[in-house]
């Protein structure tokens, strides 16, 4: 950074204005370049040219756009001298946090920066942070002087080969009369107040816009079209969620891809199971079986992929003195969570995989049969959503009333299932229904739901530790470790008879009248 | 907030530049940082670049019917704000005796301030007045500079006398030799004889320079214009003394 021709490698020099200055943010008319501009902003007031740099900018966020969605820009600059983190503010162009930084760690812990780490960690969870686009870009730091040569206010022109320049004004105390003035001969000359990152005119270059991934679904039907048509989109969707997330599953990149993976799996195969005789029965059957074998080969990375998830949660349920003791569980499952990675990226790129896949998406592509033999094929959409949510529905209410506090475990996951079942084929058609009546109706089965997974999960995971204690036992771990594991299994069950309890005041509360009223009246035929 | 009071009864010693210099150096560590420029001469405003013009000039100042922080100019430095000076201010002293408490004035008009800044210096005017005694209630420190000539000696006696009979036991005088010219023989025989004289003064000297007195030409801070040198290097070592003395 040169200040009045001078060097000054001191760090309060860089680039970044000091965090409680308001800065105002502009962008140029396609057609003027920051030369331009420059010479014709000359002619109304005293400029003087303090230094220009190349820099790179980097803009980073994870898959499914958490910082995006949560009003950030991530930004890295990189210059010849200075390398730049900095976090700001989507709708004002403020800075929320600055760190110099190398380079982008990938998750939000591995940050140095504690400011960076506290804004991050809460948005991206587990989620891995991508490089989005890079941009090449000139930057030029101008002051704008009075008679005595003092400077009034600070402009900084960002030029970019594809996209329109930027200008960033920070205004210095005390002089607002000369901001004006200048923010007047700048409006003039054809430049707009925008706080538009340039993130996303790049993105428009290559086509794309922010929040191009969810993996909350959003399926438009026509409550008319014909149910083979409207079952073949809805596949074609998660089709797509399927492919979008395989690479990255395969690599790893964070446990979020097989997890979302794994989503679209299963909405497949339960679509498959619930829609029926609708596609051809030997199709039908034969991609069902597919799926599931998907599911079964995805199923140990993603159990292992929650034990570590949650292993902050495991440490926190024991005393404290036997914390540290739980590492060396830590340490077996993730050894054997890589195992099962390199096993599952194996038949992921194996043609067991691949194949099905394409016919599969084959198989979609393909028009549909003029005249069907399949009982549901033709039917209106409509009808068929209807009839099949109300269905599982009243199942889900009967199976429900059954079980009593001496059920076995059994019952209570086959009812998780049918809860799944259902949830999938609300989400599949709830644009067939008015928005908030569906909504509120998938929030009491999901709010049933939560305790049904937590009873299994938590079933699942007593046994599996029961199961890793024996395989660690050939390993030589210390036998503190066992007890500590001892603990933590009691504090599990502990946890999963107070889930078993809470199963029929849960229950209770989404078995009534008016729950049972609105579905009824939402899907009655 | 620390307050910091550059003060001499004897003109022409190198407050401004102390306070100057001091200010861009703390804003450049990091520190949000104010210069009061309180001399009518207004050399600090004019070190910045700044109109020493203040609306309504002093007693409008004074009366606190504007807020300090609407009088208050960026410097072209980041962390470093001036309040400029005024050519009223040459009669402070008069407004200042309008008010009731005269001496605690000054204390009043800054408190709003001290969530903003860090350090606040008060480049004053020379002599003793009630505007001095006023700047002493709310300095936590006096820096006080002194050349090595037996008259300044005395003047930083005097000023110890005053602070005594005044009993003023919050502020913290800090002298140290400003203007050091090491080719003259009084010079050093003062600069070895005062320290068993004054204990409180500070280890660290500024040496008669040439590029300081260059600053009235730049019209910035030396470290604005000046990367190394004999200069700077002492205007840091003073203010890390300063600071590891806080």
């Amino acid at each position: 950074m040169t200040v009045y021709g001078k060097d000054f490698p001191d760090k309060s020099f860089n680039d970044i204005p000091p965090m409680t200055t308001p800065t105002l943010n502009f962008e140029f008319p396609g057609y003027l370049t920051a030369n331009k501009f420059l010479s014709q902003l000359a002619d109304k007031a005293i400029l003087k040219p303090v230094s220009e740099h190349y820099t790179l900018k980097s803009y980073y966020d994870t898959f499914d756009w958490r910082l995006y969605r949560g009003g950030i820009i991530c930004e890295l600059n990189r210059s010849q001298t200075v390398s730049i983190l900095t976090l700001k503010n989507l709708h004002t162009g403020q800075l929320i946090a600055s760190a110099d930084i190398d380079s982008v760690p990938k998750f939000a812990k591995e940050f140095p920066s504690e400011n960076i780490r506290n804004v991050l960690a809460p948005l991206l969870e587990m989620r891995a942070l991508l490089p989005l686009t890079t941009l090449e870009c000139t930057r030029k730091f101008v002051n704008v002087l009075n008679k005595d040569e003092k400077t009034v206010l600070k402009l900084m022109i960002d030029t970019f080969e594809y996209i329109p320049c930027r200008l960033q004004l920070t205004p210095v105390k005390g002089y607002d009369k000369a901001a004006l003035k200048v923010i007047e001969a700048l409006i003039r000359i054809g430049l707009v107040e925008s706080n538009q990152p340039p993130l996303i005119d790049a993105l428009k270059t290559q086509g794309r816009k922010p929040k191009d991934y969810t993996s909350k679904l959003n399926i438009k039907l026509d409550p008319n079209m014909r149910s083979d048509l409207a079952v073949k989109y809805i596949f074609s969707y998660l089709l797509k969620a399927i492919k979008i997330n395989e690479q990255d599953t395969i690599a790893a990149t964070d446990s979020e891809f097989l997890h979302d993976f794994r989503v679209a799996v299963r909405r497949t195969r339960a679509g498959l199971n619930q829609l029926k005789n609708v596609l051809p029965d030997a199709e039908t059957a034969r991609f069902s079986h597919f799926f599931a074998w998907l599911g079964q080969i995805t199923t140990p990375t993603r159990d292992l992929d929650v034990y570590l998830l949650d292993f902050d949660n495991y440490k926190k349920s024991v005393p404290p003195a036997l914390r540290e003791d739980l590492n060396a569980l830590y340490d077996f499952i993730d050894r054997k969570q890589k195992q099962a990675q390199k096993n599952l990226a194996k038949k992921l790129k194996s043609p067991d995989y691949i194949a099905p896949l394409i016919e599969w998406e084959e198989f979609l592509r393909s028009p549909t049969i003029k005249k069907p033999t399949q009982a549901n094929a033709l039917l209106p959409i409509k009808t068929l959503a209807d009839k099949r949510i109300l269905k599982v529905f009243r199942r889900i209410i009967k199976d429900g009333q059954r079980i009593t506090d001496q059920s076995p475990p059994g019952e209570l996951h086959d009812l998780r299932k049918t809860c799944k079942k259902l949830r999938y084929l609300m989400e599949f058609f709830q644009n067939l229904y008015p928005k908030n009546e569906i909504k509120s109706l998938i929030k009491s089965l999901k709010h049933f739901q939560d305790i049904l997974g937590e009873f299994q999960d938590l079933e699942v995971q007593e046994i599996t530790l029961k199961k890793f204690s024996e395989e660690m036992m050939n390993e030589g771990v210390p036998a503190d470790t066992f007890l500590a594991m001892g603990v933590l299994i009691q504090t599990i069950d502990k946890r999963r008879q107070q889930a078993r309890e809470a199963f029929q005041e849960k229950f209770n509360a989404f078995d009534q009248p008016d729950i049972r009223d609105a579905f009824h009246s939402l899907f009655g035929c | 907030m620390k307050i910091i009071a550059t003060f001499n009864i004897k003109g022409g010693v190198g407050k401004t530049s102390t306070a100057v210099n001091l200010a861009y150096l703390a804003a450049r560590g990091g520190s949000r940082t104010l210069v009061w420029d309180l001399d009518p001469q207004g050399a600090s405003s004019y070190y910045f670049r700044i109109k020493p013009k203040i609306k309504g000039g002093s007693k409008k100042l004074i009366e606190g019917k504007r807020e300090l922080d609407d009088m208050i100019k960026g410097t072209d430095f980041d962390n470093l704000d001036l309040l400029p000076s005024d050519f009223s201010f040459r009669n402070l002293d008069l407004v200042l005796e309008s008010k009731k408490k005269p001496t605690h004035q000054l204390e009043k008009l800054l408190k709003p301030l001290s969530q903003e800044y860090d350090f606040i210096f008060l480049d004053c005017p020379p002599s003793i007045s009630l505007l001095s005694e006023a700047v002493f209630k709310t300095a936590d420190i006096l820096l006080s500079p002194v050349i090595p000539t037996t008259l300044s000696i005395r003047t930083l006696d005097q000023l110890k006398q005053f602070l005594k009979k005044e009993n003023n036991k919050k502020i913290r005088v800090m002298p140290f030799f400003s203007m050091v010219d090491r080719r003259k023989k009084m010079h050093l025989e003062i600069l070895e004889t005062t320290p068993k004289q004054f204990p409180e003064l500070l280890k660290s000297a500024i040496p008669y320079a040439s590029d300081i007195e260059r600053m009235g030409l730049e019209r910035m801070p030396l470290g604005g214009f000046v990367k190394r040198g004999r200069s700077i290097q002492a205007y840091q070592d003073l203010w890390e003394e300063i600071n590891r003395n806080l």
